[in-house]
């Protein structure tokens, strides 16, 4: 069997720059679960098709488990576990947590993340804005009402970042 | 449980430099990945090399050209929605590109990746366990197809949206290899084999696509999907049409989803210059009716995707005249 | 007076039944803090994998694993031969094993299983086992599997039929004699599974030296996981420990004991050490347990008023190659035509039928999901033939409070009549049914559910539900429960009933669930029971700890028990409020002479709700209370593409009284959406016994990008026998949404779709019927 060769990676994660050793054929998903043991983002699928593993990269909303980690080399890397400050929820956490938005939790993560792409690039958005946001972020649990309702609610209290 | 292979990957900054690194054996492109990794993960794929071109800089613009628009093949899909002249002036694209996956797909997938997605199947897009217990396919390491099996030649069907918009836009490729760089029309680049679907030499990448401007001319992608969102389509119709005084000028009608490859419906220009009227607009349809050739590589029945396949060609051709 | 006593003076208890408050988890899942089984601390564990029958149905020769066995890193191989006890959810039907015995019945089936030190060693190993097999015919349809010729998939099951259930109450045949309209159609529902986001995952440690087993899971009921592990292991009960994490969903997928919870813990043993079994979506999808295939052929007799008369149903259920919940399943299709509307006769024929697909269970809206779509769907029918109004026509058949109905279910509370007011004023029903252009179009329909079995599956004689309440030094009250919460919010609603009774600020609780070495037996999260059993259990408790605190407080005050006056977080002698102490106090007093305070609390279904009447089989179906549903929806098609799209859905649910308004609406909107999915474009595909759409692209549940709003009004006409009068909340409109669909649909283009889901497809061979049909009578027309 072919033996691929590793090589050093530099990757910001949650503002924490790291230098690792990883395996040309790593998923970032598995390189933020397994390696760093961030276990906040999910694998909901086979790859690519539910987007509970919603990262940010630079910024950007990115699927983990289709990312290969040379792909953010470089890069700064984003994930639910960072948008709590000082252990106090981030207003997007809060919404989704007083809204109930959500309620298994397990698409949550990926949610939240997508819509924090959002609300960076448009802190007041339609629920047709909101909704082509998460068009990739399945839920089963909630319909999505609740969903929806919690990102509104915080572009309409004007608490986005 | 869903390993990836073992591979090397190399991330070229130039197109000269991609090219020679995609030369070697089993060397493959990677643009977003958002096809490719989820083949890798059910093992459709086994590079020795993946060639990730996302530090290739010079297939990242967009610029304008006298007539048109050259872009780059590594633009994502996002850039190219988000491109003010895009939206301006190739509204059919911009249409198009916008249905492609969800929202956060489209961050990383690119245009070449959409323009060579692999086609699809559903005897085909399913893990190693289920296509061996399924006797493999004529697509990947069996001898029979499951859609046709009395054919010789694998169905599985074209599936990209861009495709066919590029193609209302007389979408030409630029490909490049260590034998040199060559321009050819896009619908040039693909045949109906679902195994082989892109007419690419060895190596072959592909760097850019050139569209030219569209004055004039009523244009709209129609995609059909059972959801609002995720899904690939089930068809694909994308269609400009241009009239003068009631007079049918010109009409470009381009499909996905319905066969191997995308299709650039042909014998239109026989319409040309005849009223726009009842007869007309059978023709065209007629056109479209006998090219598209739907099969059951998808969930959703094959004779569905026939019917709808026209309906839509027909409601849009007695919209955009 | 001094401030502090002037502050205890104001305290008034916490309002805690009916608080619209977030979920008590909620903030572990927003910061990605929550742990689910995936996520545990695996470093050390092997990886666990399962090889799947390639076959549909085979006589296993042999299984070959000694390559596999010898392979470097792999620390136990095992098969069929490892496991001689059968399990399953229904002690009258256990005919599944861990690892497949003799047979291979569904291409998917668990045919040996692995641990190894990573994944490729797992995955080579898989690969280095040989499976000889025979194969013999398998059957895919319900026709197939009951055809005189076929062979048996189980033994000793006649026409591979695994439960046939005939019943009448009343007398069918007179009934419809008397209707002045009956109408007869056969409905088929496509099978469709729960797809819980979460896939399926679990933990397995073995403890060598001391015989102990630790298994953490993705259960709704870690009871009934620990049963099955003790029944497959062979070991003591004593020494195995079931935990359960957060579960990502389960919907009835995890109500049953599944193969790779206790395959892990075979594993772990034979291996002596962790196993971590992560399932693949796909695996996942085969896994299954969801609800079946159905043909319901339903015959419906009114009267000109719209009163029913007769109703017979006719049900095929295709349940696959294990039994799993089968027979209750297809019990339960036949006891929920009841205690929904008043129908004085009624027949019902149930078939489920073994087949080589994977198989069946439960699934939210158990049983009663296709074939109330059937039944709502000629409603609709009977109702356009007989010049009535669907609503008028539901309103001429509705029960009373503190009914009883022909097969001996009774309740106390009955809500519809109220919700079907509400959606038709909503909606605008009178001014959109028949009124809307061709292309949209509005629907209706009810449904109802159980709130708990009225006899649980595994009858003991023990309460229904145990809460056991911990109240110690630091004057932190510790609720213990088995209930499981699965999202679904069931810790919140024990808190919120343990804070109305005591009155105690939130901040004083905390809730500990799902650990078998702490917390108490609980029948689980499944036929939406905890809220009324488990809630009712921690009033119980609730009421008895506080009886410990008030005899605490009189001893304090020198004073009557009765004569004390509990404020929450005060208590103080009735009518002397400056007698007020912090609750600290009497907590300290509690513990003079005791040590640490416990309080238990149970709750027994009361013994006429446990269908314990005249009437045969009447104990399947009984609850302490149904929730009813009614849904109004309106849609869109398109008929060039055959899409529906839904606008906008109006749902009022009667769930007694909602102790927590905010997660019962989100539990309606959840169920009227999962109901939708079924509606419109969820359902599974089989080619010869190869599953087609075991991912999320096929497998087509909506995004958000076709969901629509749903609004929710709670309808709360307060049940005596649930805790504060709540029923249940999550699974009652779910049933009623298929049919509120098609409804829509067939207003919108005069077409009745009786197969679900409604898919673009469906639709575009429907209307190419209708237009034949149209032209056929165009030119039929011409020639007179």
């Amino acid at each position: 069997m072919r033996q691929s060769s590793k090589s050093v990676h530099e990757v910001t994660v949650n503002g924490r720059r790291r230098e690792s050793v990883v395996p040309p054929n790593m998923l970032l998903i598995d390189y933020l679960r397994e390696e760093l043991r961030l276990t906040g983002t999910k694998t909901g699928c086979d790859g690519g098709e539910c987007g509970a593993c919603t990262v940010l990269v630079d910024g950007k909303p990115m699927l983990s488990c289709i990312t290969l980690v040379s792909k953010v080399n470089g890069k700064e890397v984003e994930t639910v576990e960072s948008l709590s400050e000082n252990g106090r929820l981030s207003s997007l956490q809060r919404m989704f947590h007083e809204k109930l938005g959500t309620q298994c939790g397990f698409c949550t993560p990926g949610v939240i993340m997508a819509s924090e792409a959002l609300l960076r690039k448009n802190a007041n958005p339609s629920d047709e804005e909101i909704r082509k946001a998460l068009e990739g972020n399945l839920c089963r649990c909630t319909g999505y009402v609740k969903i929806l309702e919690s990102v509104k609610a915080v572009a309409e209290a004007g608490a986005a970042r | 449980m869903e390993l990836l292979p073992e591979f090397e990957i190399r991330q070229p900054k130039t197109a000269e430099e991609a090219v020679a690194l995609g030369a070697e054996a089993d060397a493959r492109y990677i643009g977003g990945g958002t096809d490719f990794v989820p083949n890798l993960r059910r093992g459709l794929e086994t590079p020795s090399t993946v060639v990730d071109l996302s530090e290739v800089s010079e297939m990242q613009q967009i610029e304008e050209t006298e007539n048109g628009l050259k872009i780059g093949a590594s633009v994502s899909l996002q850039q190219l929605i988000s491109n003010e002249l895009v939206i301006k002036q190739y509204a059919l694209l911009a249409q198009a590109a916008e249905t492609i996956a969800g929202t956060t797909h489209r961050q990383s997938a690119t245009v070449g990746g959409n323009l060579c997605l692999d086609t699809r199947c559903q005897f085909y897009n399913q893990s190693e366990w289920w296509r061996k217990s399924n006797n493999y396919c004529l697509k990947y390491r069996g001898d029979i197809c499951h859609v046709a099996p009395q054919g010789d030649i694998c169905r599985a069907a074209y599936s990209g949206d861009l495709a066919p918009a590029m193609m209302v836009y007389g979408a030409k490729v630029e490909l490049v290899s260590a034998a040199g760089k060559r321009v050819i029309d896009l619908k040039d680049m693909y045949q109906e084999d679902g195994a082989n679907y892109l007419l690419l030499n060895p190596g072959e990448l592909l760097v850019a696509v050139i569209i030219e401007r569209l004055d004039g001319y009523n244009t709209e992608y129609r995609k059909v999907r059972v959801r609002g969102g995720v899904d690939f389509p089930l068809v694909g119709v994308a269609v400009a049409a241009k009239s003068n005084a009631g007079k049918l000028e010109d009409i470009r009608i381009a499909l996905t989803g319905t066969n191997s490859r995308p299709v650039f419906v042909e014998g239109a220009e026989e319409s040309f210059g005849k009223p726009v009227d009842e007869e007309t607009i059978k023709a065209l349809v007629k056109l479209v009716r006998v090219q598209s050739k739907p099969m059951r590589s998808t969930f959703t029945p094959g004779s569905y995707r026939s019917k709808v396949v026209v309906n839509v060609a027909r409601r849009l051709i007695n919209q955009l005249l | 007076m001094n401030k502090v006593l002037q502050d205890l003076m104001q305290v008034k208890p916490n309002k805690a039944a009916g608080a619209r408050i977030p979920l008590i988890d909620g903030v572990e899942k927003v910061s990605g803090q929550a742990k689910y089984t995936a996520d545990l601390d695996a470093d050390d564990a092997l990886v666990g994998a399962i090889l799947r029958s390639p076959y549909a149905h085979a006589e296993i020769v042999n299984i070959d694993i000694s390559e596999a066995k010898a392979l470097a890193g792999v620390k136990a191989v095992i098969t069929g031969e490892d496991c001689g006890a059968p399990f399953g959810i229904l002690p009258i039907s256990e005919n599944e094993y861990p690892l497949a015995r003799g047979k291979l019945r569904y291409r998917g089936d668990a045919v040996a299983a692995v641990a190894a030190i990573d994944e490729r060693t797992a995955q080579q190993a898989l690969d280095l086992i040989k499976i000889e097999v025979k194969e013999l015919p398998a059957y895919f349809t319900m026709e197939d599997a009951m055809a005189s010729d076929a062979l048996l998939i189980h033994e000793k099951r006649k026409g591979n039929l695994e439960r046939a259930v005939d019943e009448e109450f009343g007398n069918a045949e007179q009934g419809f004699a008397e209707a002045d309209l009956v109408l007869e159609q056969t409905y088929h529902c496509g099978e469709v599974t729960h797809a819980h986001m979460e896939p399926h995952a679990s933990l397995a440690e073995y403890d060598a030296e001391r015989d102990l087993l630790t298994l953490k899971s993705v259960t709704q009921v870690p009871y009934y996981v620990h049963l099955m592990v003790t029944q497959c292991t062979g070991m003591d009960s004593s020494r195995i420990r079931v935990i359960k994490p957060f579960v990502g969903g389960g919907f009835g997928a995890r109500t049953e004991t599944l193969n790779f919870e206790i395959v892990a813990c075979l594993l772990a043993k034979a291996a002596g050490g962790k196993v971590r079994m992560k399932l693949t979506r796909e695996e996942t999808f085969l896994t299954h347990k969801g609800r079946p295939e159905t043909d319901v052929c339903i015959k419906i007799g009114i009267k000109k008023n719209g009163k029913i008369t007769a109703c017979e149903a006719k049900v095929l259920q295709r349940g696959g190659a294990y039994a799993g919940y089968g027979v209750i399943t297809i019990l339960y299709s036949g006891a929920l035509l009841h205690a929904i509307y008043d129908i004085p006769n009624v027949k019902y024929t149930g078939r489920r039928v073994y087949t080589n697909n994977p198989g069946c269970g439960a699934m939210r809206g158990h049983g009663t999901t296709n074939i109330r779509f059937a039944f709502e769907a000629l409603l609709d029918s009977l109702a356009e033939e007989i010049g009535l109004d669907p609503i008028e026509v539901r309103r001429a058949n509705l029960l009373a409070p503190n009914f009883e109905t022909i097969n001996g279910l009774r309740a106390k509370s009955y809500g519809l009549p109220e919700c079907i007011d509400w959606v038709e004023e909503a909606s605008n029903w009178k001014e959109k049914r028949r009124q809307l252009p061709r292309g949209k179009g509005v629907g209706v329909a009810c449904s109802h559910f159980v709130s708990g079995a009225g006899r649980p599956v595994h009858w003991t004689g023990e309460p229904h539900a145990t809460i056991i309440l911990k109240l110690d030094f630091d004057g932190g009250i510790t609720i213990l429960t088995g209930a499981s919460d699965i999202g679904q919010g069931s810790s919140t609603i024990i808190m919120q009933s343990v804070a109305e009774i005591l009155g105690v600020d939130y901040g004083r609780l905390r809730v500990i669930a799902n650990d078998s070495a702490i917390t108490p037996k609980d029948n689980g999260s499944y036929s939406s029971r905890v809220t009324v059993m488990v809630g009712n259990a921690a009033v119980d408790a609730g009421k008895n700890l506080k009886k410990i605190l008030v005899d605490a407080a009189a001893s304090k005050f020198e004073c009557a028990a009765e004569d004390v006056e509990c404020m929450g977080e005060v208590y103080r002698v009735k009518g002397s409020p400056e007698t007020a102490v912090p609750f600290q106090d009497i907590v300290d007093q509690a513990m003079i002479g005791s040590g640490t305070i416990t309080a238990k609390g149970t709750y027994f279904v009361p013994r006429e709700f446990q269908g314990m009447g005249k009437q045969r089989g009447a104990a399947v179906g009984s609850s302490p209370g149904y929730s009813y549903g009614a849904t109004v929806a309106e849609v869109t098609v398109d008929e060039d593409t055959g899409l529906v799209t839904v606008d906008k859905i109006w749902c009022a649910h009667d769930c007694g009284f909602a102790i927590n308004p905010l997660s019962v609406e989100g539990q309606v909107q959840g169920g009227v959406w999962m109901g939708l999915g079924q509606a419109i474009s969820e359902e599974t595909g089989f080619q010869n016994g190869m599953h087609m759409n075991a991912n999320f692209l096929d497998y087509r549940f909506p995004t958000i990008m076709e969901s629509p709003d749903i609004e929710v009004k709670i309808i709360e006409p307060i049940d005596a026998n649930g805790p504060f009068g709540a029923k249940e909340a999550s699974e009652g409109m779910l049933s009623s949404v298929l049919a509120a669909v098609s409804s829509a649909v067939r207003d919108a283009i005069g077409i009745e779709m009786t197969e679900t889901p409604i898919t673009p497809d469906r639709v575009i061979d429907a209307l190419v019927k209708q237009e034949r049909a149209n032209k056929r009578n165009q030119s039929g027309k011409g020639a007179v």
